[in-house]
C-alpha cells in the first residue's frame, strides 16, 4: 500500500543533483560524494578503481538504506591530489576500460564469427 | 607555490586504466561463454548486474481488455502478456514513456511504444489455445521472440516444426472470447523483471590447480583413485598409461575444498593447491532472445559508460570547490 513507485529507483527527482559533495570538516583532502539514483554497480567500480590510485589514502562506498536510493563514496587523498580529482580521474579511467573492453569485445566477435565460417 | 599546487591538482593526471582482454568460448545467439581477463571482480559483477538489470528491453506495460469472458481474470492475463519476452533490438534507441515529449504523458506514440491487439474468440468444441502468435504488433520490428524465430526457421527450412505453437497466454472453451489493445513500452529489468533482457548471467573466477607431484607420486594407485573419487565434481583423473593423476576439468571445480580435506585426511596436507585467478572470468550469458546475448554484453557496456558519465562531477561545481579550496590554502 505504501511502498514507494518503482521508477523512484532510477529516475532522478527533478530539482534534485544527480552527484554532489562535501569536503569533511575534519579532515584535509577528505569528502564525501552523495551520488542519487546508484548502486553497487557504480559504487564498487568506483571504489575499486579509486584503489588502483596511490594518491588516494582511503576510497569507500555505502548504501545507507536500501530504500534511500543513493551511494555515499568518501575519498581522503594525499595533499598530491584531492578528492574531486581522484574521483574524476576514477571515471575517466573506467570510461577508458570500457572503451577498449568494448572495442575488444567486438573485436573477439568478428574473428570468432569468421572462425565459425571458416569451420563450415 | 601556486605553480606547484596547480601542478598538484591538474598536470599531473596519471592514469590507472586496465586493457582488459576477451576470449569468446562458445557463442549462439541466445548463448555466451567468454573469458574477461585483466580486470577485477567490481568490473565483472557491474556488468554482471547491468545484463540482468539496466539493459532495456520492450514488454508489454499496458492492456486494454475489451471483452474477456475466459476463465483467467483480467490482471492475470495482463500479467501473462507482460512476461511474453518481444523482439528488442530497437530498444536501445527507443525513449522511454517517461522521458517521451512527442506524446503528452500517455506514453502511447510512435517514439515510445509499440500497440499489440489480440481478439480470438472458440466457436468449437475443441479447447482453443490463445498464444503468443496470435498477438497482432503494428511495428513489425517487435513481436514475440518465438513468433520471430519461428518465421526465420522456416523460411530458412521450408517446413513447419512441431515446436510452432507459442507461448500460451490463456484456454478458450466453446463462446469464450479475448479481445483487447496492449501497449508494450521501453523498460528496464530494475523496474520490472519482465524487461530483463538475461535469462541468467554468472560468472566465475579462473581456477588454477597446483598438483604437488613429488607428494603426488608416495601415493599407491589405490589412493590416488580414492583421492580423485573425492572431488564431488570431475575435476581430476588418473591418466591410463602413467598413471598419474591429471587435471582433466579445472572449470569444472566449484571451490567446494573437498579434494583439499581429503588430502589432509590422507595425511598428505599440501598434496594440491587451489587457487582463484583473482584478474579472470568466465562468463556465461543467456538471453531470453529479446535481444542476442553477444549484443547483450555490448549493451551492457553501453548501458554502464553512460551511467559513469551520468556521475561526472559537474564542471561549475568541482571547478568552484577547488578554486575556493586553494583559496582557502593559500
Amino acid at each position: 500500500m505504501n511502498a514507494p513507485d518503482r521508477y523512484e529507483r532510477f529516475v532522478v527527482p527533478e530539482g534534485t543533483k544527480k552527484v554532489s559533495y562535501e569536503r569533511d570538516t575534519k579532515i584535509v583532502n577528505a569528502a564525501s560524494f552523495t551520488v542519487e539514483r546508484e548502486d553497487h554497480t557504480i559504487g564498487n567500480i568506483l571504489r575499486m578503481q579509486l584503489h588502483r590510485d596511490p594518491n588516494v589514502l582511503f576510497a569507500g562506498y555505502k548504501l545507507p538504506h536500501p530504500l534511500q536510493y543513493k551511494i555515499i563514496v568518501r575519498i581522503q587523498t594525499t595533499s598530491q591530489s584531492s578528492p574531486t580529482q581522484a574521483y574524476s580521474q576514477a571515471i575517466d579511467d573506467l570510461d577508458k576500460e570500457l572503451d577498449s573492453l568494448k572495442k575488444g569485445f567486438e573485436d573477439e566477435k568478428t574473428r570468432f564469427e569468421e572462425k565459425l565460417r571458416q569451420g563450415y | 607555490m601556486t605553480e606547484k599546487m596547480m601542478g598538484g591538482a591538474g598536470a599531473s593526471r596519471t592514469s590507472y586504466q586496465r586493457y582488459p582482454r576477451v576470449r569468446i568460448r562458445e557463442m549462439k545467439d541466445d548463448y555466451l561463454k567468454f573469458e574477461l581477463r585483466d580486470t577485477d571482480a567490481s568490473m565483472a559483477n557491474a556488468l554482471r548486474r547491468v545484463m540482468l538489470a539496466e539493459v532495456p528491453t520492450i514488454a508489454i506495460d499496458l492492456v486494454e481488455i475489451e471483452a474477456n469472458s475466459s476463465v483467467l481474470n483480467d490482471e492475470f492475463i495482463a500479467h501473462r502478456l507482460g512476461l511474453i519476452p518481444l523482439t528488442s533490438d530497437d530498444a536501445m534507441s527507443m525513449r522511454f514513456s517517461r522521458d517521451c515529449d512527442a506524446c503528452d504523458g500517455d506514453g502511447q506514440c510512435e517514439f515510445c511504444s509499440v500497440e499489440f491487439f489480440l481478439s480470438v474468440r472458440c466457436d468449437s468444441d475443441q479447447t482453443l489455445d490463445v498464444t503468443s502468435a496470435d498477438l497482432q504488433s503494428t511495428n513489425p520490428r517487435v513481436c514475440p521472440v518465438d513468433v520471430a524465430a519461428n518465421a526465420l526457421s522456416s523460411a530458412a527450412d521450408g517446413y513447419d516444426s512441431a515446436e510452432q505453437k507459442g507461448i500460451i497466454i490463456v484456454k478458450l472453451r466453446r463462446g469464450q472470447e479475448l479481445r483487447l489493445r496492449a501497449i508494450a513500452r521501453k523498460g528496464i529489468g530494475k523496474d520490472h523483471a519482465k524487461w530483463s533482457p538475461a535469462a541468467t548471467v554468472t560468472f566465475m573466477y579462473e581456477p588454477q590447480i597446483h598438483i604437488n607431484e613429488d607428494l603426488m607420486e608416495t601415493l599407491t594407485l589405490e589412493e590416488k583413485r580414492s583421492w580423485v573419487e573425492s572431488s564431488p565434481t570431475k575435476v581430476f583423473g588418473i591418466d591410463p598409461n602413467t598413471q598419474q593423476v591429471v587435471v582433466v576439468d579445472a572449470e569444472a571445480y566449484t571451490y567446494d575444498d573437498e579434494v583439499i580435506k581429503k588430502a589432509e585426511a590422507m595425511g598428505k596436507p599440501g598434496l594440491i593447491e587451489i587457487y582463484p585467478k583473482e584478474d579472470s572470468f568466465i562468463f556465461t550469458v543467456e538471453s531470453t532472445g529479446a535481444i542476442k546475448a553477444s549484443q547483450l554484453v555490448i549493451n551492457a557496456i553501453d548501458i554502464l559508460k553512460q551511467k559513469l558519465d551520468a556521475v561526472r562531477l559537474q564542471d561549475e561545481e568541482s571547478d568552484m570547490k577547488e578554486l575556493t579550496s586553494h583559496l582557502g590554502n593559500l
